[in-house]
């Protein structure tokens, strides 16, 4: 009974220091976002601002995705695991909220958070936001897992995973019919589920190609290589073969060229693309990784 | 156009990158035709006996050997090599024989029984009489692991097998031994290489059997 006690009680102290982190978080994120100040550090009003509110709490949904990679090994005893856990934490977040930067600095390079999100609630932007928080996350957490508590494989492995990410969220505006920063600017819906299944999609596809066994660095870095290289290729048979199965329809027939550009804008589309990128990634991600090919070995 | 040629390209990067890249790729090398024995023996007083063959792939079939190198006065080492479909498939019917010996003046790449190279070299062994008056080749001491290596088990060549061999080389013909022994029908040969011959291996499943045997194992 001692040590059932004894073993809640551990849990309840790291999930109260999880909880410090986590507001250690609040802080750090006005390092990134200091125009937020007022508003993080005073308390939340999420009728206010709905786009705000969407905002902060993806990064929030973001960090505790990335803290669930970090496990405590009480065997070495409760300080060192809360110290492994603290130091761990803090390069999460770090790592977090510099690839946020780096990747809202690619993708709303026209565009200003103040703007968008405080003064115009562009809910569009937030969804967009949203879907970045979730997927860079996502990934931070899969690097994290692959580097095995080696601080140097992480850095290494986090700088790939960045300049993968960079690439990919260009693609977009090769497979999409939809303008982006036209459509962002009017706040449009479409846009943001197109682009949220996108990249959503294109986060799972990543992640699968870091997801794999390593021995050595070199050699891994050169499989998720390839292995990005094989979703671009697999990836456009997919969104095509989608498409074919399941036409749609733009616009009446003969109708104007502004018809169609208006039903493309609408929410359906949105959606429809958005499914698309996520299904098209999904079996991307069964046909990059979970064919077992064999080797000569079993025969030899 | 623009796609399909940026799709072209792409599929063409991902071909030579795994191509130069790829670790399964590393390590094992390639053999057109026998000719390119030279490059990879190195030592001398060498044989290299084809132990086993495999072909992967569904389309596009990748052809392995693996080979016994034994190299008089060094270690026994294994080989493995990806070949051409023409150099796989004329040497199906040369398992377990050598298919390329190395002295110091000469290559020879007429497949042949493994361990040719060696008879009738006093350095390697002598032939001795037995009780029927039999004159065969026994290695010395030194070498006699040797009929284990070459997989001769319990065989160990007359004076006119090695008599028959020498005139089947002039000819330029391989050969089998007298009774065929050596080969994938020779009884040495089955005897002394089980891993080719496993039972798995070499019966073909009817698609029936197969269905069969998924649906018992998965349901």
């Amino acid at each position: 009974m001692a040590e059932i006690f004894d073993r809640l009680v551990i849990r309840l102290l790291l999930a109260l220091f999880v909880c410090l982190m986590i507001y250690v978080y609040r802080y750090a994120h006005v390092i990134f976002y200091p125009t937020v100040k007022r508003q993080v550090l005073k308390k939340i009003n999420p009728a206010e601002n709905p786009a705000d509110s969407l905002h902060l709490f993806s990064r929030i949904i973001g960090i505790a995705l990335i803290f669930s990679s970090i496990t405590f090994n009480e065997t070495s005893g409760f300080f060192l695991s809360i110290f492994h856990f603290a130091v761990w934490g803090t390069l999460a977040i770090i790592l977090y909220l510099l690839s946020l930067y780096i990747i809202e600095s690619i993708v709303f390079y026209n565009f200003d958070y103040t703007d968008e999100i405080l003064k115009r609630k562009n809910m569009s932007y937030a969804v967009i936001s949203f879907c970045h928080a979730i997927v860079i996350a996502y990934l931070t957490r899969t690097v994290m897992i692959e580097a095995e508590n080696s601080l140097v494989i992480l850095l290494v492995l986090w700088l790939y995973m960045l300049v993968i990410v960079g690439f990919s969220v260009k693609y977009y505006t090769f497979i999409s019919k939809l303008t982006f920063n036209r459509l962002l600017i009017q706040k449009n819906l479409s846009l943001c589920f197109s682009y949220g299944g996108f990249s959503l999609g294109a986060g799972l596809v990543i992640a699968s190609c870091f997801d794999q066994e390593h021995y050595d660095i070199t050699v891994y870095c050169i499989q998720v290589l390839l292995k990005t290289i094989l979703s671009l290729i697999i990836f456009p048979i997919f969104k095509k073969g989608l498409v074919r199965i399941f036409p749609i329809k733009l616009g009446e027939e003969r109708a104007l060229e502004g018809r169609i550009d208006t039903d493309m804008q609408s929410l359906g589309y949105g959606f429809y693309e958005g499914s698309v990128f996520i299904a098209g990634a999904i079996l991307t991600t069964m046909i990059v990784n979970r064919i077992q090919f064999g080797t000569i070995y079993p025969f030899f | 156009m623009y796609k399909f040629f940026l799709y072209a390209m792409l599929i063409i990067i991902y071909l030579g990158l795994a191509k130069a890249l790829s670790p399964s790729e590393i390590g094992i090398h390639y053999l057109q035709n026998e000719r390119g024995f030279s490059k990879l023996i190195k030592g001398d007083l060498a044989t290299v006996i084809l132990v086993d063959t495999h072909a992967t792939g569904f389309l596009i079939k990748t052809y392995y050997q693996k080979y016994r190198v034994i190299s008089g006065y060094d270690t026994v080492e294994e080989l493995i090599v990806r070949t051409s479909k023409e150099f796989a498939q004329k040497n199906l019917k040369h398992i377990g024989l050598s298919l390329y010996r190395k002295t110091d003046v000469s290559e020879e790449f007429l497949p042949l029984p493994p361990g040719s190279i060696y008879m009738g070299n006093r350095e390697f062994g002598d032939w001795s009489k037995n009780k029927k008056g039999e004159s065969r080749w026994i290695f010395h001491k030194a070498f006699k692991n040797f009929p284990r290596y070459l997989g001769w088990g319990t065989f160990r060549p007359t004076r006119e097998f090695y008599q028959e061999l020498k005139s089947k080389v002039s000819l330029n013909q391989p050969y089998f031994g007298p009774n065929g022994e050596f080969g994938p029908n020779g009884k040495v040969t089955r005897e002394n290489f089980p891993q080719f011959f496993k039972d798995e291996r070499m019966k073909k499943v009817e698609m029936k059997t197969l269905l069969i045997e998924y649906f018992k194992e998965n349901f």
